[in-house]
């Protein structure tokens, strides 16, 4: 395993500030010489995250947040569930699989417009096709940790007497954890994806909803503004997700 | 009636392109209290008889009794110490020390299994790694680990392979005297696979010597030394040098068919 380096001042971070200022600088500069029409300028931006930030972004950044972290937590937990029992059961596996795997085969936003027509504006639809995104891949995951869950472990707990209700809890769910946070981890940005996908087709409220508002009015800095948060909501869902791991997976990184 | 019996057992294993006989059909029984132990070259079905006596593995034909009654699925009668320390990596020591403790069977309360854990580890000279977790400890330290989670929940009947192979002759003879006086304490049955006959010698009523694969049972010797015996010294006594040359015997030839297994 790789030891993360520890954090000190050093002139990698230094590069790092000076390629970011040139890029804005550079996009500021051509925004400026061309009138900025498609490319707007970092300046406005700046100044329309400012506005927003005084009052009328929270809601929608809740809404998008709301949708994927109940999609998350609904998606993953009908995933590990069944990861679970179709890993442990190869007869439940040989029937269920080949549908879930037919069902997978959906390109998944595809079915977005059909939530929206079942479930309306609000956020349900979107929480549903988050759900469905998540549920696959955690239970593909889950499903390829169950299986592999080493015979002996079990059989040690069996030999002391457990049931088989303790033989999952001691030593299934435990052993697939690692696969588990494996797939809570690409299951992220997609959850983000699903939700925001859902509402750039259809919505009153939400960073898709403000993205997809922007572009039909053609006003680029409120695009290019929306796309910003998104950035940096992706970044802290994935900085929360390596915290997550770190703590789960504690017993991975002792060795060091 | 015998704790654990062996009637006509053979074990063939089926790989993808052939058949490979581990185990020719042998009989064995042990008495309940009795040590055995088995010695044989590499390969030559010991492990198979544990796996067998655990309820792990099927045998091919025959049959293995316990208390009578044939085993069927696992024998939950017995503690298994495999060859592989079959610890649970996301567990600290003392928490894979604990594991069967915490199991409805049991249900044994937090505070005292704490002091049954703590005892434990003490036991096997593990005190300062309670926390650490198996992939922090050393080989030696985790076959300890394994052996103490084995002896907590004190099973009628231990089935033992190679459980000292990794630790230097010091610890090694420290551990055998703690297994000699918590098996006799507990009135435990034990059957033990090793490949050192000193340890076979040092802690068995009855020694078995197995033929290279496909194994057979070659020689039986009783040691007739009352236990508990000094294990830091009886390997200086001269029955302890007989037996041993007797024994040697019996294995020399067989280690020599072995090897190229």
């Amino acid at each position: 395993m790789v030891s993360r380096m520890k954090r000190q001042f050093d002139p990698i971070l230094l590069w790092q500030i000076a390629v970011g200022v040139l890029l804005l600088g550079g996009w500021e500069l051509v925004g400026w010489l061309s009138g900025g029409v498609w490319t707007s300028r970092p300046t406005l931006i700046a100044a329309k995250l400012a506005q927003w930030f005084q009052g009328s972004i929270y809601i929608n950044i809740a809404t998008t947040l709301t949708e994927v972290i109940t999609g998350l937590l609904l998606g993953s937990a009908a995933g590990v569930l069944a990861g679970l029992v179709l890993g442990r059961s190869p007869v439940a596996a040989g029937i269920m699989r080949p549908i879930i795997v037919a069902f997978y085969s959906i390109p998944l936003v595809a079915l977005a417009p059909l939530f929206i027509m079942f479930f309306g504006l609000d956020m349900l639809p979107k929480i549903v096709l988050t759900t469905i995104v998540v549920f696959f891949l955690l239970f593909f995951n889950t499903f390829a940790g169950a299986t592999s869950v080493d015979d002996d472990l079990i059989a040690q707990v069996e030999l002391m007497g457990s049931t088989g209700v303790e033989k999952f809890r001691k030593v299934v769910a435990p052993a697939c954890m690692v696969w588990i946070i494996g797939g809570i981890r690409t299951a992220l940005p997609y959850a983000l994806v699903a939700a925001t996908t859902g509402e750039m087709l259809a919505a009153r409220r939400g960073l898709g909803f403000l993205l997809s508002d922007a572009a039909s009015q053609f006003d680029m800095t409120s695009l290019y503004s929306a796309l910003f948060i998104l950035m940096l909501l992706g970044l802290a869902v994935a900085e929360a997700a390596n915290w997550g791991e770190r703590y789960l997976l504690r017993w991975r990184h002792a060795a060091g | 009636m015998p704790r654990v019996e062996l009637a006509n057992v053979n074990k063939t294993f089926v790989t993808r392109d052939r058949e490979v006989q581990a185990l020719q059909p042998t009989d064995l029984t042990v008495e309940a209290q009795e040590f055995v132990a088995l010695v044989g070259p590499s390969g030559c079905g010991k492990s198979t008889i544990l796996n067998m006596i655990a309820g792990l593995l099927q045998p091919s034909g025959g049959v293995v009794r316990y208390d009578g009654a044939p085993v069927e699925g696992v024998n939950r009668q017995v503690g298994y110490m495999t060859q592989k320390d079959t610890l649970l990596p996301w567990r600290s020591a003392a928490d894979n020390i604990r594991i069967s403790l915490e199991l409805k069977c049991r249900a044994v309360p937090r505070r005292a299994s704490d002091a049954r854990v703590a005892q434990m580890i003490d036991l096997v000279g593990l005190g300062g790694f309670e926390r650490h977790y198996p992939a922090e400890l050393s080989g030696g330290m985790r076959k300890r680990v394994a052996l103490a989670r084995t002896l907590i929940y004190e099973p009628e009947t231990l089935l033992m392979d190679e459980p000292f192979g990794a630790l230097d002759a010091q610890l090694k003879l420290l551990m055998l005297d703690q297994l000699q006086e918590l098996t006799q304490q507990r009135r435990m049955t034990v059957v033990f696979v090793t490949h050192d006959l000193g340890e076979a010698i040092t802690l068995a009523d009855r020694v078995v010597v197995f033929s290279a694969r496909p194994g057979r049972i070659r020689a039986i010797r009783p040691v007739n030394m009352p236990r508990p015996r000094d294990v830091f010294r009886i390997r200086f006594t001269e029955e302890f040098a007989h037996l041993h040359e007797a024994l040697w015997d019996e294995l020399k030839d067989e280690v020599a068919r072995g090897t190229d297994v």
